[in-house]
């Protein structure tokens, strides 16, 4: 946040626009003015109107002890406290209870991603933006107040800042006390939130600007400052040094299937309908995940497929309807539980949209619908070069020469001994060591030279696509076109097909790796009428 | 049929550029500028100075013709997407209008606090997403179509940043490819990057009617950390800014779900968009640029199953389509000696005036070399043929040629449109329309006039051949099988393409309405039998036509063989 943001009006405004039904025209009209307003202390609060205690309990379902502990430790107004570490697994509602906590408690405070600030740099001037209520815009040239890099820095101006913050605050209070208007913010305290702390971990240097950050209420030894650290992972995660006084740990624990429920239910408009439909569902989706986002995500298009065939969805559901319902709904509850993602297919003018809708996850689930065709364009040469990378990753190097011999096809001799017990066995293990390995890596010399032998092979095929006349496709093919060869190469590599690994160390040259699935290369194969099957080993 | 010299002169591309393919092939080696050494053995030796002189007006031809060309192909290029721009931008309003209805009331506080957007409790952090497939793994031909999306989006009132894989390159981490991004919107290169200066940018000038547009032109090859990244902060001022994420894709659905994280993934509330695929296009540009003489020459057979062999098997993108033909028309323009009438076939476009005047204009040396080419001499000599040898006659011959030129064009379409229910490429009906061997073929087998031609192929010949029409035999065949309702809707079109033409036209009208006549007439009970006798007529009918459009088609390259 290299702007602290607050275009934040003063607070009179604010109330005016809140308060009114606004008008947008009306608030842009008046938006050059406000801008040009510099920002006051009370910018620091919360900007809308306060909430009661009840309001804050009810609209965090399920974080009530959370809520009570963190007001806790944060005590009455003016009173100092040691820092606070906020955790718990992702979606559990960090970030929104301490946000609605300091709506309710109305009390300065300043909020730093670390998601947004991805760097120490704009970490420490996004603090001190927002704490010397600098704006970042145009007619600064988006430069902050300060420039730092340095902790040190940071410090002393941290120092300074927060100095007259605090001073302001007081002035604040003493004439909030006189006159009988109350400032918007309240007490003499300011609070630094720093959200997703485990992000800087993976920063350069991470652990020293962690280290910094824990020990910045030692250093500051200022009890009007607030610390409190959100973060995904436990304080156990963090290794670092001691030394410093331990922030006070508050865990944020999963939510459970009641909760969700509660969570879930807020703001639909048929309760009771919904009630059914979660009954339906929760429980196999609390099975996988209990992570509000995930759930509403997933939630909200089987919802549509839920009452998709009631007319009025005024409708308070009997057993009956419920029961109908149900058995609509269930075909689509197994494909979505595996399904991360979720693409919705949008073409108006076909009516055909919902059954596209649920192609992506049919996909994924291998129930292969009209999926036979590959639905974008590759040239024959990358195609072929796929499907050469796939054997190449799938065969053990050692059989390329029985598999691409002059006759092109192996010889089944060999394949005719008598399998025990034991060597059915083996074939077992051999096959699970293959899967667990996945594909293998291979130089690209093997690559080519499979190429060279299944362009070959293919040519001789009397059913070949080609129509033209051989004599130039002949040419294109095997000679003098390597360098097409390698375009298309480079290309595979930037669609993902093919991963280019690191050099081997003994041999110096860069490895490749299909990364293609054995149902694509197969449906590439297909459009080439290639006989994929036919070169692949099986294990054993 | 009455046919000029000019004609044979004129359709000497066909037969230059059949002997030439093979160079065409190496020339992507060569610089494609190189004036080539005349190969026409037996062309007349002229004087210098006309050679210079002629050499000069090619030179100019050149840019000229290639301008043309190249701004037909944008436009159609253009209009192929237009369709589907204006879905996504009707999707870009729609989700604009959700984002507003979210955020309530504009209120400028609010869009630049640090902290995210907080609705009855719970964080908003869903950004709405466009996937484009593009449907070629190949890049090349989209970096156009997506910097002509943003222009579009631009046009219809939103903020648009376009930004490519290379600014989302490890090397430059996440911080570049903010800058980037932030460069493109607020038009100053900041140091120290962060999306907040989007938001006080944003909120700054009142912005609020106006959504941002962030273009993603290939996501496979952009590296999947920072993408991710990229999309985590956007996230995190989602509803404060509206920004809406707009991503090319190359190749299939789980390609986001292969690059991005998991994390990334949740926030995105995607919906999915199709580009024409390569194919498409490239019938397209087909259809404008050979098909329907924007070029003013066409390309032979060879150098046409070149360009189909290589657009299918090496490279599949438009545009090494598209350097291919300006290198076969470099080459028209070295080799053939009356190739700088291009320019005048070419500028004709809407007002067709005479093209007297600007041959006229020619010096006269040139017209009377015209008259000396090896071809003109044979023709004249098998015809008896003795004309007026100046540029009126040279004229008279142009648009002789034009008149069947069009003729040939109109039936091509035709099969193509007959094809279109099959998916059958206009770029495979073009090449078999083009083959010579096919034309001979044809002819000996359905006992036109040229008697000696049939005499030439032995019957195994005649079946290796015909078997090699596939394509054009198929859509005819297929015809037949198509229902009434698509069978007049093709007629419509025919309709629409003959108008040119006047006795296929009519026959066509004639066809039409026995259609029509015959769908009142018949009751329900006979409806299969009256229609199939219809369709059954009417295939005839086609065949008859295939035929002779066949048969114009091969007059024309027949010529340039003899």
């Amino acid at each position: 946040m290299g702007d602290e943001g607050n275009a934040q009006t003063p607070r009179r405004t604010t109330r005016a626009s809140l308060s009114s039904t606004p008008n947008p025209s009306n608030s842009t009209g008046k938006l050059n003015l406000c801008n040009q307003q510099p920002l006051t202390i009370d910018d620091l609060a919360y900007g809308d109107e306060s909430i009661s205690f009840d309001d804050l309990i009810s609209s965090l379902p399920g974080r009530r002890a959370q809520i009570i502990e963190l007001l806790r430790i944060l005590g009455p107004l003016d009173s100092p406290m040691f820092p606070v570490f906020v955790y718990g697994g992702a979606s559990t509602g960090k970030t929104s209870s301490i946000l609605q906590i300091f709506k309710h408690l109305k009390r300065p405070f300043v909020y730093c991603s670390c998601v947004t600030c991805y760097s120490p740099r704009i970490l420490f001037e996004s603090v001190l933006n927002q704490l010397l209520l600098h704006r970042r815009n145009e007619s600064n040239r988006y430069l902050s107040v300060k420039r730092c890099e340095k902790p040190s820095d940071f410090v002393n101006l941290l120092q300074e800042a927060l100095r007259n913050v605090v001073d302001s605050l007081k002035g604040n209070v003493v004439k909030s006390s006189s006159k009988k208007s109350m400032g918007r913010t309240r007490g003499e305290m300011v609070y630094l939130v720093f959200d997703n702390l485990e992000l800087v971990r993976e920063w350069d240097k991470g652990s020293n600007i962690l280290s910094f950050m824990f020990k910045l209420y030692d250093i500051l030894k200022m009890p009007e400052v607030g610390l409190i650290f959100l973060s995904n992972a436990s304080p156990d995660t963090y290794y670092l040094d001691t030394g410093y006084v331990e922030p006070v740990p508050v865990y944020f624990p999963d939510y459970t299937e009641d909760e969700l429920r509660q969570i879930l239910m807020k703001n639909q408009e048929n309760p009771k309908l919904y009630t059914s439909f979660l009954e339906v569902v929760l429980r196999p989706f609390c099975r996988v995940t209990r992570r509000v986002d995930e759930l509403s995500t997933a939630f909200s298009p089987l919802y549509q497929i839920y009452y998709e065939p009631l007319d009025d969805l005024g409708i308070v559901p009997s057993g009956d309807v419920k029961r109908e319902l149900f058995s609509h709904l269930q075909p689509h509850i197994g494909p979505s539980l595996n399904d991360t993602f979720r693409v919705e297919n949008r073409l108006s003018s076909e009516a055909s949209g919902k059954t596209n809708k649920w192609k992506g996850i049919a996909k994924k689930m291998g129930v292969s619908e009209s999926s036979d065709e590959i639905d974008f364009h590759m040239s024959a040469c990358a195609k072929y070069l796929l499907i050469c990378a796939f054997l190449a990753s799938k065969n053990p190097a050692t059989l390329d020469a029985s598999l691409f011999d002059s006759t092109g096809g192996f010889s089944n001799g060999k394949r005719k001994r008598k399998s025990s017990e034991k060597s059915k066995e083996k074939k077992e293990t051999a096959e699970q060591d293959l899967l667990l390995k996945g594909p293998g890596t291979f130089p690209l010399e093997r690559l080519l030279a499979i190429f060279q032998c299944i362009v070959s092979v293919s040519e001789c095929l009397p059913d070949d696509e080609a129509q033209g006349d051989g004599g130039l496709e002949g040419e294109s093919w095997t000679n003098g076109l390597l360098s097409h060869v390698l375009l298309e190469l480079s290309s595979l590599c930037n669609a993902n097909f093919i991963s280019k690994g690191g050099s081997c160390p003994l041999e110096g040259a860069n490895r490749y790796r299909s990364m293609v699935s054995e149902a694509m290369a197969l449906k590439v194969a297909r459009s080439l009428k290639f006989p994929l099957s036919k070169y692949l080993y099986r294990g054993g | 049929m009455y046919v000029t010299a000019f004609e044979c002169l004129l359709s000497q591309p066909f037969f230059v550029l059949h002997k030439a393919s093979k160079s065409s092939e190496s020339s992507a080696v060569m610089s494609p500028g190189k004036p080539r050494k005349r190969r026409l053995d037996s062309s007349p030796k002229v004087s210098l100075n006309s050679e210079s002189l002629k050499e000069n007006l090619k030179m100019e031809v050149f840019p000229y013709v290639w301008s043309k060309i190249e701004s037909n192909i944008k436009d159609v290029l253009r209009s192929i997407n237009a369709d589907v721009f204006d879905e996504i931008g009707r999707w870009v309003r729609e989700s604009f209008n959700k984002i507003c209805s979210c955020r309530g009331p504009v209120d400028p506080s609010k869009s630049t606090l640090p902290y995210p957007f907080v609705q009855n409790g719970g964080l908003v952090k869903k950004l709405f997403t466009a996937l484009v497939f593009t449907k070629n793994i190949e890049t090349v031909d989209d970096i156009l179509t997506f910097s002509e999306l943003g222009l579009n989006l631009k046009s219809h009132g939103c903020y648009v940043a376009n930004i490519s894989s290379l600014d989302f390159s490890t090397k430059n981490g996440i911080g570049g490819c903010l800058r980037a991004f932030l460069r493109q919107l607020l038009m100053v290169d900041i140091e120290a990057a962060d999306v907040s200066l989007l938001a006080s940018w944003y909120s700054d000038h009142g912005k609020y009617e106006k959504p941002v547009v962030v273009i993603i032109e290939d996501m496979e090859r952009c590296s999947g950390a920072l993408l991710s990244d990229f999309i985590k902060m956007l996230s995190e001022w989602s509803v404060k800014i509206p920004i809406i994420l707009i991503a090319g894709v190359a190749t299939s659905t789980d390609a986001p779900a292969n690059v991005l994280t998991s994390r990334a993934l949740q926030y995105l509330s995607t919906s999915m968009f199709f580009l024409k695929s390569p194919a498409e296009r490239m019938d397209a540009i087909i259809e404008a640029v050979l098909v329907k003489n924007c070029a003013g020459f066409s390309v032979g057979h060879k150098v046409a199953t070149f360009l189909r062999n290589y657009f299918l098997r090496q490279d599949g993108t438009v545009t090494s389509f598209v350097r291919a033909l300006k290198m076969a028309l470099v080459q028209q323009l070295s080799i053939e000696p009356l190739s700088f009438v291009l320019k005048i076939l070419v500028d004709e476009g809407d007002n067709k005036r005479s093209w007297y005047e600007d041959l006229a204009n020619l010096p006269e040396e040139v017209i009377n070399h015209a008259f000396e080419l090896p071809s003109y001499r044979t023709y004249s000599v098998n015809r008896n043929n003795h004309a007026e040898l100046n540029a009126m006659s040279l004229d008279h011959g142009l648009s002789e040629l034009q008149r069947l030129q069009d003729l040939w064009r109109s039936r091509l379409m035709c099969l193509h449109e007959a094809g279109r229910y099959h998916k059958v490429a206009l770029l495979d009906l073009y090449l078999e329309a083009l083959d010579p061997e096919l034309y001979n073929s044809r002819l000996s087998n359905h006992g036109c006039d040229n008697a000696k031609d049939k005499s030439l192929l032995s019957d195994s010949d005649k079946l290796f051949r015909l078997q090699k029409a596939e394509v054009t035999n198929q859509v005819i065949r297929k015809i037949r099988d198509l229902p009434a309702a698509k069978l007049s809707q093709l007629l419509k079109s025919w309709e629409g393409l003959t108008r040119g033409t006047v006795e296929v036209h009519e026959k066509i009208m004639e066809l039409q309405s026995q259609m029509v006549s015959g769908d009142v007439k018949s009751h329900k009970a006979e409806l299969t039998d009256n229609s199939k006798r219809h369709i059954n007529r009417h295939r005839l009918n086609m065949e008859k036509d295939a035929c002779t459009s066949n048969d114009k088609a091969m007059t024309l390259a027949g010529q340039t063989i003899r």
